[in-house]
């Protein structure tokens, strides 16, 4: 049994050990990790913790929003409608999870209470949008991506949208608010990240030193600094706006696949890598890397979100949701 | 009047190729986010996608493929009309772990006219 396997026999719901670690003396911890099964099939993806302890996330396969209650593994679906294909899901200033719904090209936002849902529909023009991830700015205003190649901004009050064309088309994916409130977004097909005026609509690119990197999702850490899962070149890197300056560290193992990234409260970075099948938790300050490979082939989480003490991500691939939660030490 | 009557359903028909065609290319629109039909565009999340009717599964040799998709390669399948529409059903159900993340096309017909779209030389 090797070390992988072994954790694989240990890891649902007990205390688990960092499976893979670079350069470390000593590992940090301990964690545990724990599954959640939901609906067969419906491909639960992107995640977030809601006020009141429970999680949302997005089933992009059935066109459920769902509902998980950790107390006790139960969960409610949401239906959002013929053809829909949620994709993200974040928390706005009332408390309910708003959703780029890719199917119906819409934003969606669905009242915690009765779980009824409205729907924002994109122009006609901007039929095809491809509706990626969004977050809510400082003043409430929900700024959400396109990966067809746009990007925009929903006044959630009245109801106002804007859509505005990606400098580079196609590509914008992740997207995040760093404590200043500035706006920025990731584009995975067009190698940048890039800041968006929040008064002009206006985006500026800024470029990772790596080439093709496919910088697929971004977010900020407590001082502001952007950190950017790299798709393509396996890498997870480090922008601070305030210098210019960029560091780049390559994931553990053979031919990396840095899809999500999420910075914890601590500005503990966790990234998922599919070549590994693992979540993979990075420290700043060490540079060490842990990973936590998933007990199930294929889980492929596409991205997390969290709590003080508990990073979670949902499994699209097996149809789980994973939570890794910092043990405090006794 | 069988005449006239064709005569008068000629147009129509005469159109349905073209219609055809564009909804296959409307519904082609959000893939373009990753994949390119161009055989010289490269380097886009998703694999080219140029000729892939006839292809070995995985058979772009510039990308790298989901394990899925890489075993399914070595496993010699290809890519045909039939398959390729049972795939757009439900990608996730034929190839179980799958990077690629969308929902299937429920609508045949829609199915039908993206693989029509896809599997036409003038689509490149």
């Amino acid at each position: 049994m090797n070390r992988r396997q072994f954790l694989a026999s240990t890891a649902a719901g007990m205390l688990a050990a960092p499976a893979l670690l670079r350069g470390a003396d000593a590992q940090e911890g301990p964690f545990r990790v724990k599954y959640y099964p939901v609906a067969a099939g419906m491909g639960s993806r992107d995640v977030t913790p809601a006020p009141d302890g429970t999680i949302w996330f997005c089933g992009q396969r059935n066109g459920k929003l769902g509902r998980l209650d950790p107390r006790d593994g139960s969960f409610k679906l949401v239906d959002l409608g013929k053809g829909a294909a949620p994709h993200g899901v974040v928390i706005g200033p009332d408390g309910a999870p708003w959703v780029t719904e890719g199917g119906q090209n819409a934003i969606a936002r669905v009242d915690p209470g009765d779980h009824q849902v409205t729907l924002f529909r994109l122009p006609e023009k901007e039929a095809y949008a491809n509706l990626n991830t969004a977050v809510f700015d400082k003043s409430g205003i929900y700024w959400f991506t396109g990966q067809s190649g746009i990007y925009g901004r929903l006044d959630p009050k009245s109801g106002d949208m804007t859509v505005f064309k990606a400098p580079r088309g196609r590509g914008p994916y992740g997207i995040t608010v760093t404590p200043k409130g500035d706006v920025w977004y990731a584009s995975l097909s067009g190698n940048h990240i890039a800041r968006i005026d929040l008064a002009t609509g206006n985006a500026t690119i800024v470029e990772p030193p790596t080439s093709n990197q496919g910088a697929r999702r971004v977010w900020s850490d407590s001082r502001g600094r952007l950190w950017v899962s790299e798709w393509n070149s396996g890498n997870v890197s480090m922008h601070d706006p305030a210098d210019g300056s960029w560091k780049a560290w390559k994931l553990p193992g053979d031919s990396p696949r840095t899809y999500s990234v999420y910075v914890d409260d601590n500005d503990k970075v966790w990234l998922t890598d599919f070549s590994a099948n693992a979540i993979v938790r990075f420290d700043p300050l060490t540079e060490k890397f842990n990973a936590f490979p998933s007990d199930k082939p294929g889980a492929n989480v596409r991205q997390m979100d969290g709590r003080p003490g508990e990073a979670w991500g949902g499994e699209s691939g097996t149809n789980r949701l994973v939570v890794i939660q910092t043990v405090a030490p006794a | 009047m069988r005449f006239l009557a064709g005569l008068l359903l000629l147009p129509i028909l005469m159109a349905l190729p073209a219609a055809a065609e564009e909804n296959g290319d409307r519904l082609f629109a959000p893939c373009r986010a990753c994949h390119s039909l161009d055989p010289a565009e490269q380097g886009l999340p998703g694999p080219n996608l140029a000729g892939l009717i006839g292809r070995k599964i995985g058979g772009d040799t510039a990308f790298d493929y989901s394990p899925v998709l890489r075993k399914a390669r070595d496993d010699g399948l290809r890519w045909d009309t039939q398959r390729l529409e049972t795939f757009l059903a439900d990608p996730q159900e034929m190839f179980p772990g799958l990077w690629m993340s969308m929902r299937g096309i429920e609508d045949a017909a829609e199915r039908q006219s993206l693989v029509r779209f896809l599997a036409a030389p003038s689509s490149r």
